[in-house]
């Protein structure tokens, strides 16, 4: 009888259970399952066949055929792009702009996060605005560009076009490490006798550690969903998975629905098996931040 | 083995004031303390000496070189921060292990290495601790480890940020003594940061109290607490409180209290005020001895107003002509609030200060200087 539970009963910590906190749960329950619906939906349509692709009945005949298709030379045929090539591109992309990023990025976080100066947060700002502006007004003049100095259609061209979108939050999330990092420990290292250099390595780097795999974790996911990039400024050698995934929807001929969700299933799964394998250093991130030391 | 000089020592933070023109001459294995409460420069003026602030203005020397722009790693320095500054990835060893591998406070083998920790793990007490994380310690282990990762080095000076300031009281006192006997420390130019008069008084050799980063007074123990230049000195050092009141000359004699039952104390000879001057008298409550119940050769007489054991003293309020006195008694005159007792006065022991608000300057044999001040 947990809602005639007496106060004396309840522990520390604990609440009692009222008809307003129910509510407020069941609604919760509800907007969860909402907000889900169409990862489920699609879900469900990988699963459905050709003749079941446009019915909006739960009843069908589930198959795995349609991954299948997507992952061979078949799908290769339909859409005239190599489904698993564009993966490894994808792969390839984004690992490269993520390493990119924390080798450039780690040093200019940690140098933002210790040294203030005049107009120091002002370049910060400047670096963040990368990410206000939308990708499309800055697309057309980068189009002209690429295509003059020969980077469109690259991976090089790729990596670089993804620092607009992985630096500032490399950058960002990395300066906020450094600065809840108390400035003592680096000056004990130099007064111990290691250089500035030395004790950046051997003291603050090993400490950020959680901070640089939540960092390049987030940087990978946001490189990972970019479409526009990719849709302009590359073509059959640098062209992504994003864009290949749409190449199923037939521009034209017939629309592939169930190959279309079958394809974005398999795009979703590197990140999140990513972000499985470096959760463990993501939950140690997060509690590093609050016991500050 | 080395001397320190500061000179003209100034450094701000934004439009804080932390160091002010500072000029300190510390000789080769002197045990220096800076006393004076947070905020006052103390860790500012230390950071200076390390090389870990850029000073505005002045010039540092450690063995009569110039380091003013010498890097922090060249300059042989060890220094225990007030936050510990541990290492949190490393072990206690490894931590102590630190300074000697760096390669710039010598070049030891791993047997001496080990040797130099375990030395200085048993003087402090951490031996059992060695194979534990920061983490894993409590504020006064943590707090050994940061004194051990100096001590555990040979260097021209140390420098100790509040070193002992969140041990619990007992192992205060005891770590207090030790760090008194210890030999690295009584060979070793030292500079010790504190805002605890006791350990300032028992440790230094010298100390400078700093107050709004300016020197306010400098000298032995002895001078400090028998001579403070100020009231403010005079309030810093003393547990409770030194009594600070107000009183006017009159024929040789200060009278202090309310007119109704005003009281009066020798002035002292070396003081030259004249009928009529205002001053402040200065009384610790450890220098007012309580001789019982009312008698006529006593100076002061009072009623006691609240009486507080305190385990070794009780510590009285006593109303003396209108005037509320701290007094230490020792518990054996048997005196109850509401009774009267009559206390005496070493001639010696009254300081006269200047009149006037805030901090006033002691008057005394050399205060010709301080009354052209005012």
């Amino acid at each position: 009888m947990a809602l005639k539970m007496r106060r004396s009963e309840l522990l520390p910590g604990q609440k009692r259970l009222s008809p307003g906190s129910v509510v407020a749960d069941v609604g919760l329950i509800g907007w969860f399952l909402f907000s889900l619906f169409p990862i489920a939906w699609m879900v469900i349509l990988a699963l459905k066949n050709a003749e079941e692709q446009t019915t909006t009945y739960f009843q069908f005949s589930p198959t795995w055929s349609n991954f299948a298709t997507v992952l061979s030379d078949k799908g290769t045929q339909m859409t005239s792009v190599d489904f698993k090539a564009a993966l490894l591109t994808s792969l390839l992309n984004c690992g490269g702009a993520v390493i990119v990023s924390l080798v450039i990025g780690i040093p200019a976080a940690y140098a933002a996060g210790r040294w203030k100066y005049k107009g120091s947060n002002d370049l910060m700002f400047q670096m963040l605005s990368f990410r206000f502006a939308p990708e499309l007004m800055v697309i057309v003049p980068l189009f002209v560009i690429y295509n003059q100095i020969g980077l469109f259609d690259t991976k090089v061209g790729m990596i670089w076009v993804l620092q607009l979108v992985t630096m500032p939050l490399v950058v960002w999330i990395l300066r906020s490490y450094f600065e809840d990092l108390p400035a003592d420990l680096e000056q004990a290292a130099l007064l111990d006798g290691y250089t500035r250099t030395r004790a950046f390595v051997m003291v603050a780097l090993p400490i950020v550690r959680p901070g640089i795999a939540a960092a390049a974790l987030l940087a990978f996911i946001f490189a990972w969903n970019n479409y526009v990039f990719p849709l302009i400024l590359a073509d059959s050698n640098a062209g992504t998975v994003t864009v290949a995934i749409t190449k199923f929807l037939g521009g034209g001929g017939q629309a592939y629905y169930n190959l279309t969700a079958a394809a974005a299933i398999i795009a979703a799964l590197p990140p999140l098996i990513l972000a499985l394998t470096i959760q463990r250093y993501l939950v140690r991130g997060l509690s590093f931040g609050a016991v500050k030391a | 083995m080395a001397t320190i000089g500061l000179t003209g020592l100034s450094k701000s933070f934004g439009k804080t004031r932390a160091v002010h023109d500072l000029s300190v001459d510390i000789a080769d294995g002197e045990f220096f303390v800076i006393l004076g409460p947070s905020g006052a420069g103390k860790t500012t003026t230390l950071k200076s000496i390390a090389g870990l602030v850029d000073i505005d203005a002045g010039t540092v020397t450690i063995g009569g070189n110039d380091v003013t722009r010498v890097e922090p790693y060249h300059r042989n320095v060890a220094m225990a921060f007030e936050s510990y500054a541990l290492y949190p990835q490393k072990t206690v060893s490894e931590n102590l292990a630190s300074p000697l591998r760096s390669g710039r406070s010598g070049r030891f083998t791993d047997a001496q290495r080990a040797e130099r920790i375990d030395q200085v793990t048993t003087t402090l007490g951490i031996n059992a601790l060695l194979k534990r994380f920061p983490r894993e310690l409590s504020n006064g282990q943590r707090q050994r480890v940061a004194l051990g990762r100096v001590l555990v080095r040979p260097a021209d000076v140390y420098l100790l940020d509040e070193p002992l300031s969140h041990l619990d009281a007992k192992l205060r006192a005891a770590m207090r003594a030790e760090l008194k006997q210890l030999g690295a420390m009584s060979k070793t130019t030292t500079v010790y940061v504190t805002h605890d008069y006791q350990e300032a008084l028992a440790l230094g050799d010298r100390i400078a109290v700093l107050r709004e980063g300016s020197l306010v007074q400098i000298g032995t123990p002895e001078e400090i607490w028998r001579r403070p230049a100020d009231t403010f000195v005079a309030r810093a050092l003393g547990q409770p409180e030194i009594n600070i009141l107000d009183g006017v000359v009159d024929d040789g004699r200060i009278r202090l209290g309310s007119d109704a039952a005003a009281f009066d104390l020798p002035l002292p000879a070396d003081v030259r005020r004249l009928t009529g001057d205002r001053v402040r008298v200065g009384l610790r409550p450890c220098d007012i001895h309580v001789v019982g119940a009312e008698s006529t050769s006593a100076r002061l007489s009072g009623t006691v107003r609240l009486a507080e054991r305190l385990g070794r003293n009780i510590e009285l309020t006593v109303d003396v002509g209108g005037e509320q006195l701290i007094v230490l008694s020792s518990g054996r005159e048997g005196v109850d609030e509401g009774s009267r007792v009559s206390m005496t006065v070493a001639d010696n022991d009254v300081h006269v200060f200047a009149a006037g608000d805030g901090d006033t300057a002691l008057l005394g044999a050399d205060d010709n200087t301080l009354e052209a001040a005012l």
